[in-house]
């Protein structure tokens, strides 16, 4: 009987020697590619003109089948992985970070600190963003620590060996109170207000003294993440000349070279930038995350570094969209023409500036929305607070004050009791108006567009 | 390590794993398929789709080791030299997917529906995809492409639902 188990476990045993043996003999190539060998061109592609022809996109056909290569898809002989440590802590001073144990870690092989970074900072207007949190960590999604490794499995493991001795410093959540002059300061600087616009237009107290009604309320909107369906990702590998290969899905390569090349204190002509095939972007791979981390990474261990954003780093350290608190006032005629407006706008930055300027400029154009007002007056701020940082999304700013300007218009209609469309077209701008920044505007089809689109989802018949 | 014997695309396929590989691992960095996509490692996106024996599974939530001695269907073994397939003919037709990023998952949950050879309506073809997201397309032109690649298989027409907006 025991004879018998034995036997049964030498023959497994065998079996398995075996088959190692058959893999190490064959030569471990990957599977051919297989596509149709048809092709058929569209129409559009074909002939003059192509307007009118039925086109499909270039790309389609890899992606469908499923041949495309994105970063993670890549791999490079000897290529190892690299993991970010995050804080998990929104406002805090570093007094000691110990990378001791993890790099006793197996598999480990090199382990990267804000300090090691030639220059840890960047940031498209404002340098004010580390790339891995040296002294101060501003929000709970800051790198402070990235570990490469064999697989990506043991970096992970190894993150958890990171120890850091933190001292707390005192959070600033609501954009409004770190506003105040007694607020904490976030970045040491005099104020957490670190841009502000301001468009004034007409007289708006004249126009308020006019107005038969004025109107009164404040809106707020609330931080979107992009969640692009391929995270953030790069390969960095440092060359024996000193030179910089990133395979990056950046969507802005140009500006993430000059980044780059500013972080990594090196000539920009050492660094080459492959951009791939980019698994959506929507603003949030504007600029760098991961790509100097890994040229460095690279450096220290002499092997290609690949680093994928995990879905939880993509949610807590990538940029949003931003927060608004949008206060609106409005002056108006018994017969609901819009005569005067105050608006003050609150652009939660987050811990960094990252495009917040920008996108505080674009918002602050169009807060007044698509109508005629000869009497206006907008301030606007962008504002530190100690949350995950807002960048660049769809819209630039635009989406936010939309929400507020046409909610606003919805409140009043209500208010004076006329039809909500009666009133976008009484202040709807018309051929050669004035835009809020004084550009006369042509060809204009606000009229136009409302009645076309209310009538293609039947409006009139809603309102019954 | 954890020894898998599996049948990928038809052909028979062995790998020693760590035991908390998972079955999208061994497909992507052991087996070299790098179609089906890690999104979110949790579940939740379907990018990782693949068919084991038939049925959509996440890949990203089923162990390589529970894979042994399954036929698993990626999205490399769909079209052939000689024939491509009606699904990807269909998205690609119609410019179903942007970033194609989502694509491939998409493109298996949409054969595994059409496999099991049943009558289908617009609203089940939107639960059925409901398990594979898309942040580009707004899915419209998803919906558009399966149903094209479900009259072409199916050989006949979806039944006409009113659109909610006129």
């Amino acid at each position: 009987m025991v004879d018998d188990v034995k036997l049964a476990e030498k023959a497994k045993t065998q079996e398995k020697l075996r088959r190692i043996d058959d893999n190490l003999r064959l030569p471990s190539i990957p599977e051919r590619r297989v596509f149709p060998k048809e092709i058929d061109i569209a129409a559009a592609r074909m002939q003059t003109p192509a307007i009118g022809q039925r086109a499909t996109r270039p790309d389609g056909r890899l992606h469908g089948l499923g041949q495309t290569k994105y970063i993670d898809d890549m791999f490079f002989p000897g290529m190892i992985h690299a993991k970010i440590k995050r804080a998990g802590i929104a406002h805090a001073k570093i007094k000691d970070i110990d990378v001791s144990e993890a790099e006793k870690m197996p598999g480990v092989m090199a382990t990267l600190v804000g300090s090691e970074i030639p220059v840890n900072s960047f940031g498209p207007s404002l340098q004010d963003q580390p790339l891995l949190a040296n002294d101060v960590v501003r929000h709970a999604g800051d790198g402070v620590a990235a570990v490469a490794a064999v697989t990506e499995q043991q970096a992970l493991e190894a993150l958890e060996r990171i120890n850091i001795e933190y001292e707390e410093l005192p959070n600033v959540f609501d954009p409004v109170e770190a506003m105040r002059d007694d607020a904490y300061k976030i970045h040491n600087n005099e104020s957490n207000i670190y841009a502000s616009k301001t468009i004034m237009k007409g007289d708006i107290e004249k126009g308020f003294a006019e107005s038969d009604f004025v109107f009164e309320k404040t809106y707020s909107t609330q931080m979107v993440e992009h969640v692009p369906m391929e995270p953030h990702a790069s390969i960095g590998e440092w060359d024996a000349n000193g030179r910089v290969t990133i395979h990056s899905s950046l969507g802005r390569i140009t500006l993430g070279r000059a980044d780059i090349s500013r972080t990594l204190d090196l000539p920009i002509n050492r660094i080459r930038i492959i951009a791939t095939v980019v698994g959506g972007n929507f603003g949030g791979k504007n600029e760098i995350t991961t790509e100097p981390i890994v040229a460095l990474l690279s450096k220290k261990t002499g092997r290609p570094v690949k680093c994928v954003f995990t879905r939880e780093d993509e949610f807590i350290s990538s940029t949003t969209r931003h927060p608004f608190v949008m206060e609106y006032k409005t002056g108006m005629s018994k017969d609901g023409k819009i005569l005067a407006r105050k608006v003050r706008l609150i652009c939660d930055g987050g811990a960094y500036c990252s495009w917040s300027e920008t996108t505080l400029g674009k918002a602050c154009i169009l807060s007044a929305g698509p109508y005629n007002i000869e009497n206006l007056h907008v301030d606007a701020y962008a504002v530190y607070t100690t949350k995950t940082m807002t960048g660049a999304m769809r819209g630039f700013g635009a989406p936010q004050v939309c929400f507020a300007y046409e909610s606003h218009m919805d409140d009043m209609a209500s208010e004076l009791g006329i039809e909500p469309l009666e009133i976008r077209y009484r202040n709807a701008f018309n051929e050669g108006s004035a835009s809020p920044t004084g550009q006369v505007l042509e060809a204009v089809v606000v009229r136009d567009s409302l009645e076309m689109a209310t009538e293609r989802f039947g409006w009139k018949e809603w309102q019954k | 390590m954890t020894d898998v014997t599996l049948t990928v695309n038809g052909e028979v396929k062995t790998a020693s794993v760590p035991p908390e590989t998972t079955l999208l691992k061994l497909l992507r960095e052991d087996l070299n398929y790098t179609g089906a996509k890690l999104g979110c490692d949790v579940g939740d996106c379907g990018a990782c789709t693949v068919l084991v024996d038939g049925l959509a599974v996440n890949a990203c939530l089923m162990l390589a080791g529970q894979a042994e001695g399954k036929e698993i269907l990626t999205i490399e073994g769909l079209s052939t030299q000689e024939k491509y397939h009606p699904i990807q003919k269909a998205f690609e037709d119609v410019a179903a997917l942007q970033c194609g990023f989502c694509g491939p998952g998409m493109i298996m949950a949409t054969k595994a529906l059409i496999d099991q050879d049943q009558d289908l309506t617009r609203q089940e073809i939107k639960d059925a995809l409901s398990g594979n997201l898309c942040r580009c397309t707004g899915y419209i032109k998803i919906i558009e492409g399966v149903i094209d690649a479900y009259q072409e298989i199916m050989g006949k027409k979806l039944p006409e639902t009113k659109p909610r907006i006129a």
